[in-house]
């Protein structure tokens, strides 16, 4: 079997590296998200989303950065991202900052499961868990139960 | 806004990009094995040990919760879905460790009287997800994302419990 048989689940830099470049498109697409949900959001709770969105930003340039210095071109920023509802209200708006903190949870999750560096995972599982404190206050804010999470990034069983 | 759109909501519906590895991931979910996974997710000797170590980890946990009620009711009634989470995870652990009845069991201890026994309690969770994140480092694969993710659940408990 060949180191690169990714079908056969062999792990590699390549796996990484497409697992890295998946967790930085879902940066992105929280930094664009964070814009409608600041915009949504009370004046009083906007600094909550600024602070998210600000954090979001801090990893994708450290991805990108990590890309860049391995040869791989680091994906861009969509011009546009379909919204997954309506964000009519500061509900929506928790609810939306709860779906894209999901969301780059499970990319990062995925990383821990593709990531051949040491380095990579510690990376990772600080965003990882970064992600999932974001995710409790706007859960909190979503009036979502339960606020916290088992297996943030994990598929469901 | 939306324009111009991708073909598929990036970002919003990550969850579906882990279809990729649903096999790995699925078969921690689940306790069971298949032939791919089996060949990845092949884990050396000290892996495993660690991973037995984090199953006692995960065990203190656990008591730690039964702990907390027994010395403050009030609190078992409102972190009742956080021990419940705590179960879930010590359930996963075991299936996902290669011989966690090697693990031997580390009690949390007593729980001190309201209202030191939050604070008490959220030590041991942070202690605990700390632990996780640090052991989910030197594994990998699978089992490097089922401890990190535990970690960052763990954390988020941390964060409720503040």
């Amino acid at each position: 079997m060949a180191d690169d048989d990714t079908d056969a689940g062999t792990l590699d830099e390549r796996t990484e590296n497409a697992a890295l470049s998946e967790a930085l498109a879902a940066e992105h697409a929280a930094i664009w998200g964070y814009g409608v949900v600041g915009a949504a959001l009370d004046p009083t709770a906007q600094a909550a989303a600024v602070a998210s969105e600000v954090a979001h930003r801090d990893v994708r340039d450290q991805v990108v950065t990590l890309l860049a210095e391995r040869g791989t071109e680091p994906v861009g920023a969509e011009g546009g991202y379909t919204l997954p509802f309506p964000v009519l209200s500061p509900i929506d708006a928790a609810a939306l900052a709860v779906t894209l903190e999901d969301g780059v949870s499970a990319a990062w999750v995925r990383v821990l499961d593709q990531s051949v560096e040491r380095s990579t995972r510690e990376l990772a599982v600080g965003v990882l868990t970064a992600t999932e404190g974001r995710a409790v206050s706007w859960r909190t804010a979503a009036g979502q139960s339960p606020t916290t999470s088992a297996f943030p990034g994990l598929p469901a069983t | 806004m939306t324009s111009p759109s991708p073909s598929s909501p990036r970002g919003f519906s990550r969850r579906t990009l882990l279809a990729a590895s649903a096999a790995s991931l699925a078969f921690l979910a689940t306790g069971c094995t298949s032939s791919s996974a089996d060949e990845r997710e092949q884990v050396t000797s000290e892996q495993a040990d660690e991973l037995g170590a984090q199953v006692a980890v995960q065990e203190a946990v656990v008591s730690a919760f039964v702990a907390a009620g027994a010395a403050d009711p009030a609190l078992a009634a409102e972190v009742a879905d956080l021990a419940a989470q705590a179960d879930e995870q010590l359930t996963r652990l075991r299936a996902a460790a290669p011989d966690s009845s090697s693990s031997s069991s580390a009690p949390a201890g007593s729980a001190p009287a309201a209202p030191e026994t939050r604070a008490w309690l959220r030590g041991q969770v942070a202690t605990a997800a700390a632990s996780h994140a640090t052991a989910c480092v030197d594994q990998s694969g699978a089992r490097a994302a089922l401890l990190g993710s535990i970690a960052a659940g763990l954390a988020g408990q941390d964060g409720r419990l503040a």
